[in-house]
């Protein structure tokens, strides 16, 4: 029999107040945690998947993708350094498309590239052809349809999908380079690129290769013109990523703390109000680590069950919320959540030890 | 009033404990609303400070600005629409410069002399006027007065003239210069460009006509634009529309979670109290005194929290570094506080009706017989 | 009854002093008493006598400021308070005044509490549970909460969680003064039965004269000082 239990089943209004605002506090990290992933999973999806461990870059495009060029010769040269076991050029063009039925534009990255991404199947047959990312279809699109790209309007027809592909919030569309070229000359004839020249190169290493050598090595190589660095890094300084991790974090952080002050103050006076009954206990030979034990116990199970209950919360404004904010919910921030909230509670208990420890089982006797 | 200051003088440190606990809620919310409308301020405050109320992009561009690309003749043809005041080219582009030494990324923003598009509040020098000279804004401390900036492809160095404050564009720090040295800046970057095309006009309205009822007949004057004016544009930025809705459903939660457990507290401690207020009630007190003693202790300990509250947001500011500039918002704050106040006496409101219920009688009762209450 | 084991509580010269500031308050006063295996002491006397204390001392929930307390043969005196708190669980029952049961807890769920704190066999424990409402007439209502029990069931309760943890000494404290005549009768036949019943030892405090005839052995207390009515 165990008194924490039976308290929390039979008195479970007593507890209602602190289930409440925990509720409420995880459907909160929740959704701060589903904007953070979203929004992280929508600007970086592209470049995640590229294959290879590098990522090569003009060296005065500061890691801007956008902004990046790196002509033919420079690709030959760095297909030539040693430890370079394939190298493939990428380029994107950031425009809207006109959806068929549509009322409203999708904003999309059109894609050229020649070594497939993970999960993207290698470049269509024919020019034109592009597989679309599976976001789109929040803007209406359908596989078959012509997308009409840019000013201009230039048709694109999707024939199949992909995902975890988009960059910068923009849908990824993959397509041949040719297409990525003339839908460049068509739509931003002032930032065309000459043949044979790409954007970036995705580089991969020869097996048991040190990737950081060989990013030195070709940049060196090309003689300053390029600056080479792993995926991850480049992924990380996409623009306003870091920016924006460090500002949710901070405020899932803070909500976190606030989790273990509305438990501790709960207890705290949930304790003031056993006083008499603690002493009653500690009278006919309960230790103090034992009633705490209870204490910590209640705020586990208020913990889980305030989790299960704001999750479905979460879901439910979720399911409110139009298909296009960039909200993804996934099992691992959730458990993430579900761990620092059990911690957190916890934490916030132990601020009732001293109380509890100092009970006179004396005062049971009036 | 008697009773309720004594009662907290009496246990300063549980009302210490509860002003505390409550300031920390209520910096949650404050924290939340600066950080949020920081990073939005990061990615649209250069199109905020600039002069044009009315922005003109390409019908495709969907409110990116640098996704907006207009055929140079767009501009007189706007200018011509009626209603009119000034009309100029806005060209904007990120690119990298050199300056102080370092490679940083800027939105370079260009726009002619005189007309719409320059920036309307400087912290520091004047306005770019001629060719080579250049506004920046200040957040990122990378540029002075006098510097000369050169972009990492080479081209001639644009020299600091002025500086400004809330003017970032996509989080980058933005570049204010005439529209002729933004086309060398841009013929420098991209060799292989066969022009430099505006992105945008900036238009202001004539006199006595209003931005949204000028955008409209631009819109329906020109095709193969959108006009929108500066707060639609700002609202609509890319970056910006897709996570608004989300920044105020979360800071909704936090309102009410704050409310919630603001209410709850004093109601514990009501309960607490339970005895002692039975007792003055048997003797005579009136239910309104002991109502108005409980507001008047939740005012005050939402006094200290609010103090509390503001203590802590100036300190997070300072301390946390989260890559932005941090920019508290006078304005928000006060509508948080407000929202917050009101709900949180709403949630005490069931406090007072519980004090209201307690039955005098109950006092002369036999005292707790066989149980613990 | 009449075993030949050792004194079920033994108190030589106990003192009990509060200081606050420089007062001293004195609420024993060397006091000594013996009391045999399986006896029952009434102890008598006003409010403010000082009983309370001498109660407290004797089952381990208070230290003496001086002097000796012995409980079936073991030297309680000088323990801290971890060790009295197990001291207390397994070797003192106590019935309280203001009866003290769990509002959310059931008769016999009430009675089990004790055995959770001690870590006894579960069956056991239950059994013994069991065993005990039925000789308080209680097995109808062990299912019931305490707020659906009349005064007299719920002392009656109380009384048999003072049981569970097989005492050598129960320690009762002013058993009937919430309680009218009739019912307090009833509950004091109630206990004694139960003392006896399992040859433990008893102290009773009380402030009521007609309930020590249910005693073997009356004793008086007086501002802190311990007498025998017989001979005062």
């Amino acid at each position: 029999m165990k008194l924490a239990l039976l308290e929390l089943r039979r008195r479970p209004w007593r507890f209602a107040p602190a289930v409440i605002a925990l509720v409420l506090l995880t459907g909160l990290l929740l959704t701060l945690g589903g904007l953070l992933d979203g929004l992280y999973n929508g600007f970086t999806g592209a470049l995640r998947a590229q294959p290879g461990a590098l990522l090569t870059y003009a060296s005065d495009a500061n890691l801007s993708v956008v902004r990046s060029r790196i002509d033919a010769a420079t690709i030959a040269q760095v297909e030539r350094v040693p430890g370079v076991e394939q190298v493939g050029g990428l380029g994107t063009v950031l425009l809207g498309a006109e959806v068929p039925g549509q009322a409203t534009e999708a904003s999309v990255a059109l894609f050229g590239y020649q070594r497939a991404p993970g999960g993207v199947p290698a470049p269509p047959e024919h020019a034109g052809q592009v597989y679309a990312d599976t976001s789109l279809k929040a803007y209406g699109v359908k596989e078959g349809n012509t997308l009409l790209l840019g000013p201009q309007r230039y048709p694109v027809s999707v024939v199949g999908w992909v995902s975890d592909t988009d960059f910068l919030l923009q849908g990824g569309l993959w397509g041949t380079v040719e297409t990525w070229r003339e839908v460049l000359g068509s739509a931003r004839p002032d930032q065309v690129l000459a043949s044979g020249t790409f954007q970036v190169l995705t580089v991969s290493t020869t097996a048991g290769a040190d990737p950081a050598r060989v990013a030195a090595a070709i940049d060196a190589a090309t003689g300053g013109k390029t600056q080479t660095v792993t995926r991850s890094f480049a992924v990380d300084s996409l623009p306003g990523i870091t920016q924006q991790r460090s500002t949710f974090n901070a405020i899932i952080d803070t909500t976190f703390f606030v989790a273990a002050l509305v438990v501790a103050l709960f207890f705290v006076l949930l304790t003031i109000e056993r006083v008499g009954i603690y002493a009653v206990f500690k009278a006919i030979g309960a230790s103090s680590g034992q009633l705490f034990a209870q204490v910590v116990l209640q705020a586990v199970v208020i913990a889980v069950v305030s989790f299960m209950v704001g999750a479905l919360l979460a879901l439910a404004v979720g399911s409110l919320i139009p298909p296009q904010v960039p909200l993804q919910f996934s099992a691992s921030r959730a458990l993430q959540v579900a761990v620092g909230l059990v911690v957190m509670s916890t934490l916030g208990s132990a601020v009732s030890l001293r109380r509890v420890v100092r009970i006179d089982p004396a005062t049971a006797i009036s | 009033m008697l009773l309720a200051s004594r009662e907290i003088r009496r246990a300063p440190v549980r009302f210490g404990l509860l002003a505390g606990a409550v300031g920390l809620l209520i910096f949650l919310v404050f924290f939340q609303q600066t950080l949020l409308s920081s990073l939005l301020n990061s990615f649209t405050g250069a199109l905020q400070n600039q002069s044009g109320t009315v922005l003109v992009y390409s019908s495709e561009a969907r409110n990116n600005l640098e996704a907006s690309v207009l055929s140079p003749d767009i501009v007189d043809k706007v200018a011509a629409v009626p209603g009119v005041g000034q009309a100029g080219p806005l060209g904007a582009a990120t690119m990298t410069v050199l300056a102080q030494g370092q490679q940083i990324d800027v939105a370079v923003i260009g726009a002619e002399p005189g007309k719409p598009g320059q920036p309307t509040q400087l912290i520091s020098g004047r306005p770019a006027t001629a060719p080579g000279e250049g506004v920046a804004s200040s957040e990122t401390k990378s540029f002075a007065i006098g510097d000369a900036v050169t972009t990492a492809a080479g081209g001639s160095p644009v020299t600091i003239v002025g500086l400004t404050a809330q003017s970032q564009f996509n989080v980058q720090p933005s570049l204010f210069v005439t529209f002729d040295t933004f086309t060398a800046l841009r013929k420098a970057a991209n060799p292989d460009a066969t022009m430099v095309l505006p992105s945008a006009v900036a238009v202001i309205p004539a006199p006595g006509v209003s931005p949204k009822a000028l955008a409209d007949s631009i819109d329906a004057a020109v095709p193969q634009l959108a006009a929108l004016t500066r707060s639609e544009a700002v609202a609509g930025a890319p970056g910006v529309s897709s996570t608004q809705g989300s920044f105020a459903l979360l800071l909704t939660l936090a309102v009410v979670v704050v409310a919630l457990v603001t209410g709850f507290f004093f109601l514990i401690l009501t309960v607490q109290k339970t005895a002692a207020l039975t007792l003055l009630r048997a003797v005579g007190a009136p239910a309104s005194y002991l109502v108005r003693g409980l507001i008047q202790q939740v005012v005050l300990v939402l006094g200290v929290a609010l103090l509390v509250a503001v203590g802590l947001l100036l300190t997070a500011a300072a301390a946390v570094n989260t890559g932005l500039p941090l920019t508290i918002d006078p304005r928000a704050l006060v509508v948080s506080t407000v929202v917050v106040v009101v709900l949180s006496l709403l949630g005490v409101a069931f406090s007072v009706w519980r004090v209201l219920r307690i039955d005098p009688f109950q006092a002369v009762g036999r005292p707790g017989l066989g149980g613990i209450e | 009854m009449g075993h030949h084991r050792e004194a079920a509580l033994k108190l030589d010269n106990v003192r009990k002093v509060y200081r606050s500031g420089d007062a001293e308050t004195v609420a024993v006063d060397r006091a000594s008493l013996e009391v045999g295996p399986a006896e029952i002491v009434a102890l008598v006397g006003p409010s403010g006598s000082g009983k309370t204390t001498l109660l407290s001392i004797s089952g381990g929930l208070l230290s003496p400021s001086g002097g000796r307390v012995v409980v079936a043969g073991d030297d309680i005196s000088g323990y801290d308070p971890k060790r009295l708190t197990r001291f207390r669980r397994e070797n003192v029952g106590f019935v309280f005044q203001s009866v003290n049961l769990v509002p959310f807890l059931t008769a016999r769920e009430n009675l089990l509490v004790v055995a959770d704190f001690s870590r006894r066999d579960k069956k056991k424990s239950k059994a013994r549970a069991d065993q005990l409402l039925a000789e308080l007439g209680l097995a109808e209502r062990a299912g019931n909460l305490p707020r659906q029990l009349s005064g007299g069931e719920r002392q009656r309760v109380a009384v048999g969680r003072a049981f569970m943890n097989q005492p050598d000494l129960v320690l009762i404290d002013e058993p009937t003064s919430a309680l009218d005549t009739k019912l307090g009768e009833q509950v004091m036949e109630l206990i004694v039965t139960e003392v006896r019943a399992r040859g433990t030892a008893a102290v009773i405090v009380t402030h009521d004269m007609r309930m020590t005839h249910f005693a073997d052995r009356t004793l008086t207390i007086v501002d802190g000082i311990l007498g025998d009515p017989a001979t005062s």
